[in-house]
């Protein structure tokens, strides 16, 4: 009895050491951790796929973390996969803030950090930050209302989704809307209408009603994400708005994203346009500057990467649609 | 005398008064805020929030609370959207069966609270915690979409001028005054939550009655989700994600206590829910600012639970003096 005792006791023993020597074998192959605050759109679901594709693409070993929109969980993951000895890490942030304390975090234990896509509120940490220039793609789609605008002859009501306020991207974004209504003051019969969505469907249906009531003459509509155009539509359609761009009622319509129902609407002719990110090529900006860095032995690089993105319009449809992934993922799905 | 009868009028309708306060104030910032359709898009956006708030109002009396009715939304309309989309079911056997989803994690929770004795908040904020899991796992994280046939129902009409989403909020509204005011159901309900241990020596089943009413809010979650979906035709991963908080503030601002026994569906529930949305069209209707907003939306909201607080002191504090009167 005693020696079954003593054997098994060896055993505990040896079990947990040839694990660990089968996790030295794989030692040489890197390990990135990807932590994302959640999958809420399509928009994030398809950033979560280029991301870890690439990544296994390239042999990388994926250990991935879901923080279910909460930064402090999301902090706690990666403290957690650092401890697991991961070589680097790449986080989609709930909000800009946590991106810096969880970038520190990372920083004092010489992991190389990647934010993509939701960018840190201050540079007081070192990290890659690989993002689309929000203000940039939004003033793009909505200088194309504008222009759409000018043709009608008429001064015209315009009005503005706005985001989450706490979301770096949805400030850009209403900035770039923003720099268009600045450019063109004579364009605006009305100081603009901001409706708020806080990135929320129910609120952004009661809201938009409620604008659409204050404001029936509102007929230049920029949405800060593309995953509102069903609300719109639902909105806009008992009021006879909801028609294509050739209809005098058409309200002129855009958002940004570019995601698959975008894709759809703009090839069946119900927006003008909308702004795109380039996942694919954000994704691999990432990736490249993460292996340079670890391959380099740089525990904390600090790089800041621009996603141009760019605006697919009515005008340019047929020649930039391939670059848009909604599109993509669209034509796959037909 | 006739001061103090005026008084406790005010004190005792003190939501009811806030609630028209609040409309005249905006309709006199924004004229048309005052039109029947506006009052029209009001109801039918608190319709769902409505819904589920009338099934937490029934948890809150018995001193529980559900945390997963936003989840229970979730999962039971992608179950549904599910069903219409890949299955080919038709959309009434699909919203039934949606309803289902709804009860059983309703059920989920009553056994865990009743049988097992956990407590509702840690119970329900796990079952939050599956059925969004659950969801998530059936999706993907991929939104589920609706077809017109479902979307188009949300501009359809009863008796050719209630919209059908408002309609349902009324039946249930109906319905539940009906169960919590004139049945014997609804008297011990209000017997549980005042005095647990009273009631159990009166001979109520309290288990029993505890764990319809988490069955009963996990039902009406499930109908709040398609009511909503009928309007928006679409359920991102998001879906939901908070709005269990709506329910209980609506609940709360309509004068139910947290801790059990306080509480009606009509006027107080009804009257919460739609003072929420009422105050945030109004924001719009007024075009302020929008970092603003949330600010004047909160002291609004705190202002309302203030008086309501104060409210039931100073009414104690008048029939106890009109008791050393007499």
């Amino acid at each position: 009895m005693r020696k079954g005792i003593v054997v098994l006791f060896i055993l505990c023993l040896l079990v947990p050491s040839a694990i660990f020597a089968a996790g030295a074998q794989e030692s040489d192959q890197v390990t990135i951790a990807f932590c994302f605050q959640d999958l809420e759109t399509e928009f994030w679901v398809a950033g979560h796929k280029a991301i870890t594709e690439t990544l296994r693409e390239n042999g990388i070993k994926v250990i991935e973390k879901n923080a279910n929109e909460d930064a402090n969980r999301q902090l706690e993951q990666v403290k957690d996969v650092i401890t697991q000895g991961v070589d680097g890490v790449i986080i989609i942030p709930q909000d800009g803030e946590s991106a810096v304390t969880i970038a520190k975090t990372c920083n004092e234990a010489g992991v190389p950090i990647g934010v993509f896509n939701r960018p840190p509120s201050d540079k007081s940490a070192k990290n890659l930050v690989v993002v689309a220039n929000n203000e940039v793609i939004a003033e793009a789609a909505v200088e194309h209302m504008a222009q759409e605008a000018m043709k009608l002859g008429r001064k015209v009501h315009p009005a503005i989704m706005v985001g989450d306020l706490g979301d770096p991207n949805a400030v850009g974004r209403r900035q770039g809307f923003m720099n268009v209504i600045e450019k063109y003051p004579d364009l605006w019969a009305y100081e603009p209408v901001e409706i708020p969505t806080k990135w929320d469907a129910n609120v952004a249906l009661a809201n938009l009603q409620s604008a659409m009531q204050a404001n029936p003459d509102i007929d230049f509509l920029f949405t800060s994400s593309d995953f509102l155009f069903p609300v719109i539509k639902s909105v806009l359609a008992p009021l006879g708005k909801w028609t294509t761009i050739d209809d005098p009622n058409h309200v002129i319509l855009a958002g940004l994203d570019g995601d698959v129902t975008a894709a759809q609407l703009l090839e069946e002719g119900y927006i003008d346009a909308t702004g795109v990110q380039n996942l694919f090529y954000e994704a691999d900006l990432m990736i490249d500057a993460m292996l340079e860095a670890i391959n380099a032995g740089n525990g904390t690089p600090d790089k800041w990467m621009d996603d141009p993105g760019f605006a697919l319009t009515q005008a340019n449809l047929d020649t930039r649609a391939e670059e848009m992934w909604g599109w993509v993922l669209y034509k796959e799905r037909q | 005398m006739e001061t103090n009868k005026f008084m406790k009028f005010i004190l005792k309708n003190s939501t009811a008064v806030l609630f028209v306060m609040i409309f005249v104030m905006f309709g006199l910032i924004a004229p048309r805020f005052f039109t029947l359709k506006n009052f029209q898009n009001i109801m039918s956006n608190a319709s769902y929030i409505g819904i589920i708030a009338v099934g937490m109002t029934f948890v809150l009396l018995t001193g529980g609370i559900d945390l997963s009715v936003g989840s229970t939304m979730y999962l039971s309309v992608v179950v549904c959207g599910k069903l219409i989309n890949e299955a080919n079911f038709p959309v009434f056997p699909a919203v039934l069966i949606s309803l289902l989803v709804g009860a059983t994690v309703g059920a989920v929770n009553a056994f865990s609270i009743t049988k097992l004795h956990l407590v509702p908040f840690i119970t329900t904020l796990i079952t939050q915690t599956i059925a969004r899991g659950v969801g998530l796992f059936i999706t993907r994280s991929v939104a589920v979409n609706y077809p017109d046939s479902v979307t188009l129902m949300s501009t359809s009409t009863v008796a050719g001028f209630i919209p059908l989403q408002i309609f349902i909020f009324l039946m249930v509204v109906l319905v539940a005054c009906i169960v919590l005011n004139r049945t014997r159901y609804g008297r011990q309900l209000y017997a549980v939550g005042n005095d647990l241990e009273s009631a159990k020596k009166a001979g109520i089943k309290s288990d029993r009655l505890i764990a319809s009413t988490y069955v009963i809010s996990g039902l009406l979650a499930a109908l709040g989700g398609f009511v909503t979906i009928t309007q928006i035709g679409r359920v991102n991963a998001g879906f939901g994600s908070g709005d269990e908080f709506d329910a209980i503030a609506a609940a709360v601002l309509g004068g139910a206590s947290l801790f059990g026994g306080v509480g009606t569906i009509f006027p107080g529930t009804v009257l919460g829910t739609v003072m929420i949305e009422m105050i945030q069209a109004g924001l719009v209707f007024a075009n302020v600012d929008i970092y603003i907003q949330p600010i004047i939306m909160a002291a609004i909201i705190f202002s309302a639970v203030f008086i309501d607080s104060i409210r039931t002191m100073q009414i104690k504090k008048l029939e106890r003096r009109n008791i050393l009167k007499a």
